[in-house]
């Protein structure tokens, strides 16, 4: 099994392992579809467009299962808040963790660059580009979906303080 | 029933017209339409979520992983031969290839 088809599978196996229950039938079928793709770099190349695929499905369920509570009569203001705040959060982290196989992707594809600790690249994906997400995300849900915002910049901060003490005791 | 019946809805639906009531696999759908997975995929689950087609697990090989096949379900068929009265092998492809490359 080559570098990309095994990149393929382990982005495959880390997506269906964060993907809601409703998605994860149809993870499961693009992963065990993998085995039939001819050629590693197609695989790979399948994987990608399997991962949008499901990432979308994923946003979509999530969508839904955000305007659900609100429908419900029994569920009080302050529960949906926390609800918010938790899907904010979550999917901040989802987010973040997508960084990492980002970077091994940039690292397999580029191996020139480095992704070490100190280098651009590592600093630009997993802190630059997932901090302007969250800030987007907040400043566009803010009106809308407050908790969620409220969810999404609480994580961002978070991960933001640790990167600053994590570079400043080191 | 709404659905967006792109070019590439009317491909797949067409590539289940050739022998609707066989089951069928993703990466053979994908082959057959020439359509990538990230665009397939979110095409059979909005057929799948509209009852257009049913989905199952193969029971698979020993040491191979089960593989998720699909097929119309007759309310699909009926959806697919209403908006494909011609319904010639690959006649909706062709014209679908064809609105695509415009």
């Amino acid at each position: 099994m080559g570098a990309p088809r095994k990149l393929a599978a382990g982005l495959l196996k880390a997506v269906l392992r964060l993907v809601p229950e409703e998605s994860r039938q149809w993870a499961t079928a693009m992963l065990h579809e993998l085995d039939f793709v001819d050629g590693d770099w197609a695989a790979l190349f399948w994987a990608l467009g399997s991962v949008t695929a499901i990432l979308r499905h994923a946003a979509s369920v999530f969508r839904m299962n955000l305007k659900r509570p609100a429908k419900e009569a029994g569920m009080n203001n302050t529960g949906r808040k926390a609800l918010g705040i938790t899907l904010g959060a979550l999917s901040a982290l989802f987010v973040a963790g997508c960084a990492f196989p980002l970077l091994r992707l940039i690292s397999l594809m580029f191996p020139e660059l480095g992704y070490g600790h100190a280098s651009w690249p590592y600093w630009l994906t997993v802190i630059m580009i997932p901090e302007a997400i969250f800030a987007v995300a907040t400043v566009l849900l803010w009106r809308k979906r407050g908790p969620v915002a409220a969810g999404i910049l609480a994580t961002a901060l978070i991960m933001g303080l640790h990167v600053a003490v994590h570079a400043a005791m080191h | 029933m709404k659905l967006r019946m792109s070019p590439q809805t009317i491909l797949t639906l067409d590539a289940f017209l050739e022998r609707p009531e066989e089951w069928k696999y993703g990466y053979d759908l994908s082959r057959t339409t020439g359509l990538k997975s990230g665009t397939m995929y979110p095409i059979l689950m909005r057929l799948a979520e509209r009852k257009l087609l049913e989905t199952q697990w193969e029971i698979a090989d020993p040491g191979k992983p089960p593989r998720h096949m699909y097929r119309f379900t007759p309310e699909g068929l009926r959806f697919a031969r209403a908006n494909a009265p011609e319904q010639a092998t690959g006649g909706l492809g062709q014209v679908a290839l064809g609105l695509a490359e415009l």
